[in-house]
């Protein structure tokens, strides 16, 4: 399918949409950062670290332009063996900070492994989806997907990194839902995967909102049923006689039910229940504190809660125009919290104002729109599913940044690409979008 | 390795991601607008809330002075121990709260939970007030150690006289939580000061003035960046009342000094209802109630607290005094004349029963022969029992209405009682029967005909300015703050009372004879005409209340003092209450020496403006 060489011009090369987007992005997010970083002590040399971070970046989003994205697909098992590797050597030898032991530290600079993992993670995705196009309908494909993911995603939860790890699961469903896979079979794991989870969830809950269950009220047999005792092993058994007995009654009833479907009831229950032991067990007091000020706002105004609506008390005083770079009360006297990482989005709602606010939101929809774009128009099935991560990823970081800092998603600490200051996500985030550049670049070229 | 292409079901599925982050953005955008244009001007409020402090400083109150410049209510400079909270954590604060505790001698426990409320409430608390310097300077080491306690100068109300005049100025105090939900709308702050009973509390809106403030920038610590801007305070505005101060402490002396210490003394200028003396006993010391007012253990019968105020809400019988209102209905309704006469042996028979003379039980026999010059004169109950028999029941009711009994007077105090009217028609609204025998009772004023001491004050007034029943006030003129010019309060009459001239005549001249030559005789002044009628009211509780009610002019001119004059168990009426009307006379008009109990260090009016620097402006 060879086109003719008239194309291939600069212009039609290389999306010019996309890089002033990009850039726009830059401009925005490194304003934002050197105001709020202002009253902070060593604030030059946090700003330093930014510029060069973003200088670093820069040569990355060049260094993914111009290197042929077909290597990573030939290349993909030595990419997701280099991520385990990674993700291990981070558990071994990395360092701890706000509770998580997630950055490499090589004395210049650290680095944090999970960022990297994510673009890895797509990149050696795609090419397992990729590989397996016409077996596409097979259900294995999908768990087999969904076990290629599991360690990588497992190893940050081991850090852990409850939020980060949480970016994953739409990347991966995201790829496996734009790879074509039969929505029957994404549909039965989302729900499965669903229900799993939301009988911690439910736990959660009970304990948050029921912290003081009288003995034998059902908050407290809930919140039991999770510590891993014999309330557990009582409602394993007991499950199981139950479904067990629900079986014989629908084969004596002529029901035609079959089988699996209890099979399946009685595995959401007991995955249910251990998730819930490892949420009890894993879950941090302060993301069981964000989880609480997302559940019941209003019983702790001075932890998490405080934090979401300092947040909200930012961005609307922002008003129409804002308050003016450096002007904002919230930020710069220290009221809104991790203002230039996680709350940069807040500091421009201040700063900036409504305008300010919702050009960052059109900008990142327009990004977001040129990666689907370049999936669209890819060249082959591996730059489609490259771009569609990407896609999903910049799109889903944005909507829980943003939600986050307006009160409509929990307190998830990650960062908003491109804006927020940390250079691992920066560097990342811009290398990712050169790979999407040679993507779009390679649209109309033969391999 | 061979490239593979992408399928079109592949693209669609792209699109449905691309729409489905389309809607988010969507819920986004709108989110976005909600926050900075609905909500703006509320998360506005709370920015700034955010990073201001605000050390308010509550504004001078006005002053109040009596009707020749003498100063009643001022204010005097007061330290505060305040805490401006900072955003930490609950457990920083108890060291604090030992230190304080140790300098202020209080329980570390209640500061501990004060600072706590604070802390929550994001408020400024007070910790304590009225510091002696010592303890100041101690307290003002502590300000660098923790950032946050602070002392501030403030007005504090004062009042010079002690106890003065009490219920009738009233006193300031902490308000109730529940109260500052309803006033926190106007601008109070739960540690305002306000006005609580009387004067202070009726003119609240005028003596409160508008609080200064020194608005402060801090940070998310609590840490102090700038001062924004001070707000200067606004004084309130000055009271310049009625009152005659001399003859208010001539009365206070008087009612302290009686028997039961119980009583009280109305005095009105009977042209215009100007009020020149309230007073009730026993009373209390207004500086200590405003200092502290806790609201303690409270016995069962508002009538046993100091607060309660008798002039206008204590309630009597009337006793003789009411013949004045028997003699009006009957001479002017011709139910009987001033020449017929009514023998008195010392006692009326009514049927089988007997209604006692009050002279029978004190000598043992009558008055004989009487007519309404003796009768009034020497007070001969028979008489009345006889002539109120003629008038009958309805029509003295009818009378006791017209002068003003049974309903408010309306001056402008809280807690004034109505009285009750006792006759046929209210006895029929309450589905009780009327008897003859009931009419005896109530011409001598007995029965159950319940009257107020100002009641009897507008009554005696009324007689003495030909029938005007004038609301009673006592602000003579309000001086603003601002420089305006001062308003100046205009009489209201509430009623007229219209007689036939000549039975005007006729009951002046029987209220001159009872002090010329009847039971008042103890307050006849050379030099004065004072005309007035005793009472003594019988009562469950002990000897009988006495009265006096009366009025004095110079001789020739119009009444210009009318008094109403109650000791409650006084016994009969010219061992306290004429003596102490006959004292409140000679006050007034200023004959002779004031008795030396009844000195006064009157102070004049400060020729300067309230001095708005020197109390309580600026941190201290």
């Amino acid at each position: 399918m060879a086109l003719s060489h008239a194309e291939s011009s600069w212009k039609g090369r290389v999306d010019t949409t996309f890089l002033a987007v990009t850039a726009g992005l830059l401009v925005v997010g490194s304003l934002a950062v050197v105001s709020a970083v202002r009253p902070m002590p060593h604030s030059a040399h946090i700003i330093i670290r930014h510029f060069a971070a973003l200088a670093v970046g820069i040569a990355f989003f060049f260094f993914g332009f111009g290197f042929d994205y077909h290597v990573f697909e030939d290349q993909a098992k030595t990419i997701y063996a280099a991520t385990l590797l990674m993700l291990l050597a981070v558990l071994i030898v990395g360092t701890t900070s706000h509770g998580h032991r997630a950055w490499l530290d090589f004395g210049f600079l650290s680095f944090q492994p999970a960022e990297l993992a994510r673009l890895f993670l797509i990149l050696s995705l795609a090419a397992f989806l990729d590989r397996r196009e016409r077996k596409i309908g097979k259900f294995s494909v999908v768990l087999g997907a969904l076990a290629l993911s599991l360690p990588i995603v497992g190893l940050i939860l081991k850090q852990p990194d409850f939020s980060t790890a949480l970016t994953f699961l739409p990347v991966i469903f995201g790829m496996l839902f734009c790879a074509g896979v039969s929505l029957t079979q994404l549909s039965v794991i989302m729900i499965f995967a669903g229900l799993t989870l939301s009988v911690p969830f439910v736990y959660t809950v009970c304990q948050v909102l029921y912290p003081h269950a009288l003995a034998g009220s059902w908050p407290s047999l809930v919140i039991a049923a999770f510590i891993g005792g014999k309330t557990t092993l009582l409602l394993l058994g007991g499950g199981a006689l139950v479904f067990a007995g629900l079986w014989r009654w629908a084969k004596w009833a002529r029901l035609r039910a079959d089988a699996s479907l209890f099979l399946a009831g009685y595995l959401v229950l007991a995955g249910g229940l251990l998730a819930g032991i490892v949420v009890n067990r894993r879950l941090k007091p302060y993301q069981r504190d964000r989880f609480a000020a997302f559940v019941a706002p209003k019983q702790d105004l001075e932890g998490a809660a405080y934090h979401v609506r300092q947040s909200q008390i930012a961005i609307g005083s922002g008003g129409l125009l804002g308050k003016g770079l450096f002007e904002g009360t919230q930020s710069q006297l220290g009221f809104l919290p991790e203002r230039h990482t996680d709350f940069i989005y807040a500091v421009i709602g201040e700063e900036m104002g409504f305008w300010g606010a919702v050009g960052v939101l059109l900008l990142y929809f327009l990004l977001v729109w040129r990666l689907a774009e370049t999936a669209r128009s890819a060249r082959d099935r591996y730059g489609y599913l490259v771009c569609s991560g990407l896609a999903v990823m910049f799109g889903f970081e944005l909507v829980l940044n943003v939600g986050m800092c307006v009160g409509l998603m929990p307190v998830a600490g990650i960062p908003l690409p491109l804006v927020s200051y940390g250079g691992s996500s920066l560097v990342i985030a811009l290398w990712s979008l050169g790979i999407a550049s040679n993507v779009h670049y390679k649209r109309y070229l033969l391999a | 390795m061979s490239r593979r292409e992408v399928s079109f079901q592949s693209r669609g599925r792209l699109d449905a991601v691309l729409v489905l982050f389309s809607l988010a953005v969507g819920v986004l955008f709108l989110r976005l607008f909600q926050l900075q244009i609905l909500d703006w001007a509320n998360l506005t409020a709370a920015a700034e809330r955010n990073r201001t402090e605000m050390i308010y400083q509550t504004a001078p109150r006005g002053f109040i002075y009596d009707r020749n410049g003498a100063v009643l209510a001022t204010n005097r400079p007061m330290f505060s121990l305040i805490y401006l909270p900072s955003h930490k954590k609950l457990e920083d604060l108890r060291p604090l709260a030992q230190e304080l505790a140790a300098q202020l001698r209080r329980d570390p426990r209640d500061i501990l939970a004060s600072l706590e409320e604070a802390t929550q409430e994001d408020s400024v608390v007070r910790l304590a007030e009225n510091l002696p310097p010592r303890v100041m300077f101690r307290l003002s080491e502590l300000k660098p150690v923790y950032p946050g306690v602070d002392l501030v100068m403030e007005a504090e109300r004062y009042y010079p006289l002690g106890d003065f005049a009490s219920h009738l100025i009233g006193y300031v105090g902490r308000m109730d939580p529940r109260d500052w939900l309803k006033l926190r709308s106007e601008g109070y702050r739960l540690d305002s000061p306000v006005g609580r009973m009387g004067i202070e509390k009726v003119f609240e809106s005028v003596l409160r003035g508008r609080d200064g403030a020194i608005r402060m920038e801090v940070d998310a610590q609590g840490r102090l960046k700038r001062q924004l801007d001070r707000i200067p305070w606004q004084p309130g505005d000055s009271l310049t009342l009625t009152v005659n101060a001399s003859i208010q402490e001539v009365a206070e002396s008087a009612l302290r000094r009686t028997i039961s210490g119980r009583g009280a003394a109305v005095v009105l200028d009977p042209r215009n209802g100007a009020v020149l003396a309230l007073a009730s006993t026993p009373d209390f010391n207004l500086n200590e109630l405003a200092a502290s007012a806790p609201p303690g253990e409270r016995p069962a019968n508002p009538a046993d607290l100091p607060e309660f105020d008798r002039a206008i809400s204590g309630t009597y019988a009337p006793g003789s005094t009411f013949k004045i209102v028997v003699g009006a209905a009957g001479l002017n309704e011709g139910r009987f004349t001033v020449n017929d006469t009514v023998f008195c042996p010392g006692y009326f028979k009514l049927g089988r029963r007997i209604f006692k003379c009050w002279t029978w039980d004190l000598y043992h026999r009558g008055h004989g022969v009487v007519n309404w010059w003796t009768g009034f004169a020497q007070s001969c109950d028979v008489y009345f029992y006889e002539m109120g028999l003629r008038t009958g029941g309805a029509l003295i009711e009818k009378y006791a209405g017209l002068f003003g009994l049974g309903r408010l007077t309306r001056i402008t105090l809280p807690g004034e009682s109505p009285g009750h009217l006792f006759g046929p028609k209210t006895l029929a609204s309450e589905g009780r029967p009327w008897y003859d025998g009931d009419t005896v009772n109530l011409s001598i004023g007995q029965g159950g005909m319940l009257v107020t001491p100002i009641q009897m004050a507008v009554l005696i007034s009324a007689v003495a300015n030909g029938g005007t029943l004038w609301r009673p006030h006592y602000v003579e003129r309000v001086h603003y703050a601002d420089g305006g010019p001062d308003y100046v309060q205009q009489p209201e009459k509430t009623g007229e009372v219209v007689l036939k001239p000549a039975v005007w005549q006729d009951l002046r001249q029987a209220l001159r004879l009872v002090v010329t030559s009847g039971t008042a005789h103890g307050a006849n002044i050379a030099g004065l005409d004072v005309r007035g009628k005793t009472g003594t009211a019988q009562n469950s509780a002990g000897r009988a209340h006495s009265w006096f009610v009366a009025y004095a002019g110079p001789p020739g001119q119009p009444p210009s003092v009318a008094v109403a004059v109650l000791v409650e168990n006084g016994g009969e009426s010219w061992v306290y209450a004429v003596p102490i009307a006959r004292d409140i006379f000679k006050a007034a008009f200023g004959i002779g020496k004031p008795p030396p109990w009844a000195s006064l260090g009157l102070r004049s009016k400060p020729a300067a403006a309230p001095p708005n620097r020197d109390i309580g402006g600026g941190r201290a």
